[in-house]
C-alpha cells in the first residue's frame, strides 16, 4: 500500500459514498416494496380474506351441514337476522354477564393481594429471594394444568373437602354458585403471582430517597403511601389491570377442564360459549355474527381509549 | 431545637466497623460540620442520628432523650438529601405542604406557612408549577424549605451543596448561615468539602475510618491539629507534612528524610518531637504560608536550601514548589521575587511548625 490519500482524494471519495448511498435509499424504497411483498400477501391471505368471508357468512344461515360449499352461502341468505338475533339471545348476554362478573371478582382481588405481597416484598428479609420463586409458580404452570389441579382439589371426595371437614356431598363444581367460586378461586390462585410481579416491579421504581423524606416529614407508611408510592405506580398500576381484565376476558382452559361450563350454563364465558357454538352446535354463521360484532365493539373501545390517553398525556 | 449528646456510639455492617466510639456533643442551636474523606462514616453518623439506621452500641440522647424506640415518623427531625428526593410528581406548593398535611394542620394554616416559606425561599412564582419543572438551583431551596416548615427539632444536611454549580454555591453557603441563624436550628452538615465545612460551621467533627478525629470550631482545627490525618486533611494549599527518623547527631535533633533531606530541629517544635523519647519516626508539618523567604527574622527559625521547582500562580500570590533532595516543600511567595531554578534559602519558624508521631499520628507536645 504505496498509495496514501490526499485530504482532496478522500473528500472526492466520501463525496462517492455519499452519492452512493443516496442512490440505495432511492431504489431501497422500490426494493423494499418487494421485501414486503410476500409478508403483506401472507397478511392478506390470513386476515383480510377469513375477514370478508367472516362477514358473507354471518349473513347467512349457512352452516357445515348445510349440504353446500361455504362459498355458495348465499342460496341461503338471512340479511342481519344473525345480528339481531345475538342481541336478545339471552345465552350469550349470560355468558357475557359471567365473564364480567368473573373479571370483576378475580382481577380486583389479583390487583389488592399483588399489592400487599409486593409491598411486603419491597423490603430485604430472609429468604426473599426463595419466597419470591415460590411465589411466582403458579404463573408459570400451563393454565389446563391448573384447571386440572383445582378440578381435583374441588372433588367432593377431594383434598377441600377434607380439610374444612364438609361431607363428600358438598360438592363444589356442580353446585350453582360454588362451581363459580371455584373457578374465580383457581384464577387468583394462578395470576395473583403476575399482579404481584408487575406491581413489585413499579413499586421498586419508587425512589426510596423520596419515600425517607415523606417518613421523616411524619408522614405514616399509609399516609406516604397513598401520597407517594401509588401515584408513583400509576402507569405500571393501569398496565397490570388492562393486561390481567384483557387476560381474563379471554379465560377458557381453566373453565373447561374445571366445568366445561356446567353445571348447565352457570360458569360458561364468552370464549367457552364461542367454543361450543361453534364446535358443539356447529352454527358458524351465527359464530361469524359474533366475532365480528366483539371485534367492532373493542375497536371502538380502543380507539376511545386511545384518543383519551393521548388527550391526557398531550 | 435540640442539643444532641452522641455517647460512645458504634455502628457495625456484618464484620464491618463503619462508625467506632463516636462521642460528640452538640448544644443546642450549633452548626456542626461532619468533615471526612468519602466513605469515612460521617453519613453513616448522621443517619444514625436521624434515626434511618440504628445504633449498634452506644446511644444518641436528644435533649437528654432517646429517641431509638420512637418511629421515624415521630421524631421531627429535618433531613435535606444529597439530592433533595424532591416529589418530583407533586406541585411545588404540595412537597411545602406535606410534612403539614399529614399532621392535619389546618387548610387555612397551611395555605399561610406555604406561601411564607415559599417567599422565604423566594420561589413563590412557582408555587403551581410541578416540581419537576425546577432546576437545582430551586430544588435545593425547596428541599430546605419542606423541611423547614414543620419546624424540626433538628436539621441535617447530607452534601447539600455538592450537586450546585459554583456561583450558586457560595450563595447558598451564605444564605444556609443565614438562615440558620434565622431557625435558631441545631444544624448537622455533612460535607466532605472543608472549604464548606470551614466557612459555615460552629464546630467540625472531622471523622476517618469510623474514628472521631477532632472536634473543634475552625480555627482551633485549623491552628491546633490534634493528629497528622487532621493536619493533612484541613487548610488549602495542604500543609507540609515530611516523614523521617528522628536522630541526634553534634548536638542538634534532626529529622532524616527518605532521599537524604534533613531537616534541624529547633526550639519547640525540637523539644515537641523529644518529649516522648520512645518515638523514633515523626513527621513535621509546617503551612506553607508560614514558610518564608529572604532574611531571618528570628534566631531559632530552621533554615533549609531548596531549588525552586515549580510556580503556580494563585490570585496576587504563587505557590512555590522547591525541591530540597528527593524531598518537596511548598510554600508561598507573595513578592514575586523566585525563578523557577534558583536556589534559595527558606526558613521556617519552631513555633509554627508542628510535631506528629509517624506510627500513630498522634501530635506530639503540643
Amino acid at each position: 500500500m504505496t498509495d496514501i490519500p490526499t485530504p482532496a482524494s478522500q473528500t472526492t471519495q466520501s463525496e462517492k459514498r455519499k452519492g452512493y448511498w443516496a442512490t440505495v435509499a432511492r431504489d431501497g424504497q422500490k426494493m423494499g416494496f418487494w421485501f414486503i411483498l410476500p409478508t403483506m400477501l401472507l397478511l392478506l391471505f390470513i386476515v383480510v380474506f377469513p375477514l370478508l368471508m367472516q362477514l358473507y357468512l354471518s349473513v347467512t344461515w349457512w352452516t357445515p351441514l348445510e349440504g353446500i360449499p361455504w362459498y355458495r352461502a348465499w342460496e341461503v341468505f338471512s340479511w342481519g337476522e344473525n345480528y339481531w338475533f345475538l342481541l336478545t339471545d339471552p345465552r350469550l348476554w349470560g355468558a357475557l354477564w359471567r365473564t364480567v362478573v368473573i373479571m370483576g371478582i378475580a382481577v380486583p382481588i389479583q390487583f389488592f393481594l399483588g399489592m400487599a405481597l409486593a409491598y411486603l416484598f419491597v423490603d430485604k428479609f430472609p429468604g426473599r429471594k426463595i419466597f419470591y420463586s415460590i411465589m411466582l409458580t403458579p404463573m408459570m404452570v400451563v393454565p389446563a394444568v391448573v384447571g386440572l389441579m383445582f378440578f381435583l382439589l374441588f372433588q367432593g371426595t377431594g383434598p377441600v373437602n377434607d380439610h374444612l371437614g364438609l361431607p363428600a356431598d358438598f360438592s363444589w363444581l356442580t353446585d350453582v354458585n360454588r362451581a363459580m367460586i371455584s373457578v374465580i378461586i383457581a384464577d387468583i390462585w394462578q395470576w395473583t403471582p403476575l399482579m404481584f410481579l408487575i406491581l413489585l416491579a413499579g413499586m421498586l421504581g419508587v425512589p426510596s430517597d423520596q419515600l425517607l423524606a415523606a417518613r421523616l416529614l411524619g408522614g405514616s407508611n399509609w399516609q406516604n403511601f397513598l401520597k407517594i408510592v401509588l401515584p408513583r405506580m400509576k402507569t405500571v398500576i393501569i398496565i397490570a389491570l388492562v393486561l390481567r381484565a384483557v387476560e381474563c376476558f379471554k379465560i377458557f382452559d381453566l373453565i373447561f377442564i374445571m366445568t366445561k361450563g356446567g353445571p348447565g350454563v352457570q360458569t360458561e364465558t364468552i370464549s367457552l360459549f364461542l367454543y361450543k357454538q361453534t364446535f358443539g352446535e356447529l352454527e358458524w354463521a351465527y359464530v361469524a355474527a359474533i366475532g365480528l360484532t366483539i371485534l367492532f365493539v373493542l375497536s371502538v373501545i380502543a380507539a376511545k381509549g386511545l384518543s383519551y390517553m393521548a388527550k391526557k398525556n398531550g | 431545637m435540640s442539643s444532641i449528646q452522641i455517647n460512645n456510639v458504634t455502628k457495625r455492617f456484618g464484620d464491618f466497623t463503619a462508625v467506632e466510639d463516636m462521642c460528640l456533643d452538640i448544644e443546642e442551636g450549633e452548626f456542626v460540620a461532619l468533615l471526612g474523606p468519602s466513605g469515612c462514616g460521617k453519613t453513616t453518623t448522621m443517619n444514625m442520628i436521624a434515626g434511618l439506621e440504628d445504633v449498634t452500641e452506644g446511644s444518641i440522647l436528644f435533649d437528654g432523650q432517646d429517641l431509638s424506640g420512637t418511629k421515624i415518623q415521630d421524631r421531627n427531625i429535618g433531613f435535606v438529601f444529597q439530592n433533595y428526593a424532591i416529589f418530583t410528581h407533586l406541585s411545588v406548593y404540595k412537597n411545602l405542604s406535606y410534612g403539614l398535611e399529614v399532621k392535619k394542620v389546618d387548610k387555612a394554616e397551611i395555605d399561610r406557612r406555604v406561601k411564607a416559606m415559599a417567599d422565604r425561599m423566594s420561589i413563590s412564582h412557582r408555587l403551581d408549577q410541578p416540581a419537576s419543572s425546577l432546576s437545582v438551583n430551586e430544588m435545593q431551596k425547596l428541599a430546605i424549605g419542606r423541611s423547614a416548615i414543620v419546624e424540626p427539632r433538628i436539621f441535617l444536611l447530607d452534601e447539600p451543596l455538592s450537586n450546585l454549580d459554583a456561583g450558586f454555591r457560595a450563595y447558598m453557603r451564605a444564605e444556609l448561615k443565614v438562615l440558620q441563624h434565622e431557625f435558631g436550628q441545631t444544624m448537622i452538615y455533612v460535607t466532605h468539602d472543608q472549604i464548606e465545612a470551614m466557612s459555615l460551621a460552629d464546630k467540625i467533627a472531622i471523622i476517618d475510618q469510623g474514628k472521631l478525629m477532632q472536634y473543634g470550631s475552625p480555627l482551633e482545627i485549623y491552628n491546633n491539629p490534634a493528629n497528622r490525618f487532621v493536619a493533612n486533611f484541613v487548610g488549602s494549599p495542604r500543609m507540609n507534612l515530611i516523614d523521617g527518623e528522628l536522630r541526634e547527631e553534634r548536638g542538634t535533633l534532626r529529622l532524616m528524610v527518605h532521599g537524604g533531606a534533613e531537616i534541624p530541629l529547633s526550639g519547640q517544635v525540637r523539644s515537641e518531637f523529644s518529649s516522648d523519647t520512645k518515638v523514633h519516626s515523626g513527621s513535621f508539618g509546617i503551612r506553607p504560608q508560614d514558610i518564608y523567604f529572604g532574611a531571618r527574622r528570628a534566631e531559632d527559625d530552621i533554615e533549609m536550601h531548596g531549588t525552586v521547582e515549580v510556580l503556580e500562580r494563585v490570585g496576587p500570590k504563587r505557590l512555590v514548589y522547591l525541591q530540597v533532595l528527593e524531598t518537596m516543600f511548598l510554600a508561598i511567595d507573595d513578592q514575586d521575587q523566585l525563578n523557577v531554578g534558583d536556589e534559595v534559602p527558606f526558613y521556617m519558624p519552631p513555633a509554627k511548625s508542628l510535631a506528629f508521631d509517624l506510627a500513630s499520628g498522634r501530635r506530639l507536645g503540643g
